[in-house]
């Protein structure tokens, strides 16, 4: 009984103790778990803030890549090699730059786009495009651009880069200088509908030449000329041929004119048409044209394009007066000296005239695999549809040349004073001679390109301008000739033969 | 005179060898490129075609649409995969550099599923609801019938088929800031069966692991899922078509390997991945 007395005395002594041992090293434990969990929140807090920062720093990079995204770099760079065969070209072969092109796009929200592009020829740099457009972000159909860009037709909108030849064709680049116009366009493209229609509002004056009595051109800035706006218009519509290909057709029209900056006109066969009230007033520039693209898949690409334009280009004349008074002789007679002196006013003009004409070009082009192409243009352009060739240089308009003399008497009599017999005369020269700007022209461009990527190719082409004779005058010569002089020889074109003019052409193209 | 055998011997084999190799028919290969939506199909398709056509190879990768549009222009692919019809812009590209059109072959339809996590109590989403939705005008899930919280948006970058046709067809404005653009359909299905407060779209082919929303055109109109038969019968508001383009018309190897995919036996892998056949 002892025995378990002291057992149970033990026992009761024993355990509170140990339990009193377990549960200070428990509560121990759970400092140090408390401890770790206190070091592991403030680890936890920490990683988060810093993930925090980090997630605020993409936030921040992303917003800053989002607006790099938004802008839009490309262009292209054509160097070339060429060789001219024409007699009167000095250097006959050389080395250029012929476009080099950065084209800046930036859209800052959905629908608004900003479009820059220059041109950096050396010497030579210019502003190619340069306008706002406008999407509709609801129908995706409609687009308003404003500034400087492309005039809707076809070889103008179908990019230098992409071309399969090296330049445009003639009629192009005679009614349409530089492509680009400054003014307003409104683009209608249905998503779903393969129909473009296109309105345009110019100044009218872009790119042209306008020369004054002494040569020189008075629209080098394509400032406004005056205060009538040329209306353009293209419809184009293309038809899927199946998994043939598809045939495109379209046609464009151009409602302009332009201040006559004299007041005789004359009709394109040079005859006269009518004398204006002011310089002010207008010439015509209107024309249509039809195009055609037809894309046949025949082992590859094959593409044949072509245009017909026809109608009635204005060119501006121009007007300048001016005098000078000279002393001619000095009498005395009856104490009397007469002093003579002759004004001479002279009116230097040369008619607008309103010619009519008319052009066109056809393209066959042919894919080799992925990277040969070749190509052929043939295209005509008459520049004065009215005026046969047998009588360019004949045909003219010649105002008669007045020379009007006035005697005007202020003073005589018989005392020693000094009179005045003053005389005047006037002088107007107005003519115009059909010439080179008549001569029709044929022309024939040959190109094969090899494509090293989708970035680089090179092309080779030859261009064959064929003018169409003019007639020849009873000395045997031509009824147009121009001359020239390289180096210090002097050299003659005559018309009335063909004239050498072919050029070769070896271009890299660098397009990123 | 048995060293002389010997080196006739070498010398035949030698010969026999080099005109084995000579005569051995080429392997031909054919190179796939383009919509990540469909790589899973023409990755099956290229499976398929190799094992019964030893000689021909296809070569099967991703990018996306826009990316299989640009390699079939600059001559990187013989065959552009996309889930968006080409663009007028990408077509002149095409035009100019190669005289051609390009030819468009429909070869499967596909129903763009919307991606919700399992436990998202919402059903059915209307084209007004998901439009709010991806371009943020809707940013809980409240009210739209869900939880009291915010929706975590999941789509494709712009490089992608379909995030041009959602956006097109569904979202009609721009997408919201916040949708988190990943690399493929089946990265927008992982990253909503992980997000409770998800949502994505993609290919019907890859919706596993996810729940499928219905769509309905409008408030009006009854909700469908995207399958077979809703697809089939136009009643599933968001379906298209999934193309192949090609520069030129095909011929050799290339017409048989296409002319295989439109065929019942090519067709019916497009069941098996989960799309729709085009017959």
């Amino acid at each position: 009984m002892k025995k378990i007395t002291h057992l149970l005395l033990t026992f009761g002594l024993i355990i509170p103790m140990l339990f009193v041992s377990t549960s200070s090293k428990a509560q121990k434990q759970v400092d140090e778990l408390k401890k770790e969990q206190d070091t592991l929140k403030e680890n936890v807090t920490t990683l988060r803030d810093k993930i925090s920062g980090v997630e605020e720093r993409i936030a921040t990079a992303e917003g800053d890549l989002a607006k790099l995204t938004k802008i839009k770099l490309s262009g292209y760079i054509q160097a070339q090699y060429m060789h001219y065969e024409a007699s009167n070209a000095y250097p006959s072969n050389v080395f250029m730059l012929r476009r080099v092109r950065i084209k800046f796009q930036y859209e800052p929200i959905n629908g608004v786009v900003f479009v820059l592009q220059p041109d950096f020829l050396p010497g030579n740099i210019t502003l190619k495009d340069a306008y706002v457009q406008l999407n509709d972000r609801w129908l995706k159909t409609f687009s308003l651009f404003a500034g400087k860009f492309n005039r809707p037709n076809y070889e103008v909108e179908y990019s230098s880069s992409s071309r399969e030849v090296p330049e445009r064709s003639r009629v192009i680049r005679a009614i349409y200088p530089d492509e680009r116009a400054t003014g307003a366009k409104l683009e209608i493209a249905p998503p779903k509908i393969p129909l473009k229609v296109q309105l345009a509002l110019f100044n009218g004056n872009d790119g042209l030449t306008i020369l004054d009595a002494a040569g020189v051109n008075i629209n080098p800035l394509n400032n406004d000329f005056d205060n009538h706006k040329d209306f353009m218009g293209r419809v184009t519509y293309t038809f899927k041929l199946g998994q043939i290909g598809a045939l495109g057709i379209g046609a464009h029209g151009y409602y302009g004119k332009i201040k006559a900056n004299t007041l005789d006109v004359l009709n394109s066969d040079y005859t006269y048409n009518r004398t204006n009230d002011n310089i002010g007033q207008l010439v015509k520039k209107n024309w249509v044209g039809f195009e055609a693209q037809l894309y046949f898949d025949f082992l590859g690409g094959l593409a044949l394009k072509g245009e017909y334009i026809f109608g009635v280009n204005g060119t501006p004349g121009y007007t300048s007066k001016s005098s000078a008074v000279s002393p001619m002789t000095s009498v005395i007679k009856n104490d009397t000296l007469t002093l003579t002196t002759l004004t001479t006013i002279t009116t230097n003009s040369r008619p607008a005239i309103e010619k009519n004409f008319q052009g066109y070009y056809i393209y066959l082009i042919k894919n080799i695999g992925k990277r040969h192409q070749i190509a052929a243009r043939y295209d005509y352009y008459d520049p004065n549809s009215k005026v046969s060739s047998d009588q360019i240089g004949i045909a003219k308009w010649d105002a008669a040349v007045k020379t009007t003399t006035t005697d005007k008497f202020t003073y005589a009599g018989t005392d020693a004073v000094i009179a005045t017999n003053a005389q005047t005369k006037t002088v107007v020269v107005n003519n115009l001679k059909s010439g080179t700007s008549d001569i029709k022209y044929q022309t024939i461009t040959l190109a094969y390109t090899y494509y090293f990527d989708d970035n680089i190719k090179i092309m080779l082409g030859y261009e064959i301008p064929l003018n169409k004779k003019v007639g020849v005058n009873d000395k045997g010569v031509g009824n147009v000739t121009t001359a020239y002089a390289v180096n210090g020889e002097p050299g003659v074109y005559d018309y009335s033969n063909t004239i050498k003019q072919n050029t070769l052409t070896l271009r890299l193209q660098v397009k990123f | 005179m048995k060293k002389m055998k010997l080196k006739f011997g070498i010398a035949a084999i030698v010969m026999l060898a080099i005109l084995g190799f000579a005569f051995m028919p080429a392997q031909k290969k054919i190179t796939v490129k383009g919509s990540d939506t469909m790589v899973i199909l023409a990755q099956k398709w290229a499976e398929v075609y190799m094992k019964s056509h030893a000689e021909t190879v296809v070569q099967v990768t991703g990018g996306g649409s826009g990316t299989g549009i640009s390699a079939l222009i600059n001559g990187a692919t013989d065959i552009c995969n996309s889930s968006r019809p080409m663009k007028q812009t990408e077509m002149d590209k095409l035009k100019d550099r190669y005289a051609s059109l390009g030819v468009e072959i429909p070869c499967a339809k596909d129903g763009i599923t919307i991606f919700l996590h399992e436990s998202n109590p919402v059903k059915e989403l209307s084209l007004k609801q998901l439009s709010n939705i991806f371009s943020g005008k809707t940013r809980n899930w409240k009210e739209v019938g869900g939880p009291d919280e915010d929706i975590k948006l999941y789509g494709r970058e712009n490089s992608s088929g379909t995030y041009v046709f959602f956006k097109d067809q569904v979202v009609k404005a721009d997408y919201a800031a916040n949708c988190q653009t990943l690399p493929g359909t089946a990265a927008v299905v992982n990253a909503v069966s992980k997000d409770k407060l998800g949502i994505g779209y993609g290919g019907a082919a890859y919706a596993a692991g996810v729940k499928h929303c219905a769509v309905k055109k409008d408030d009006k109109s009854p909700a469908f899922v995207a399958n077979a038969e809703t697809v089939k019968k136009g009643q599933y508001p968001i379906t298209r078509y999934l193309y192949m383009y090609l520069k030129n018309r095909p011929t050799g190897e290339m017409k048989a390997y296409i002319d295989w995919i439109l065929s019942p036996e090519g067709q019916s892998l497009v069941t098996a991945v989960g799309y729709f056949p085009v017959k």
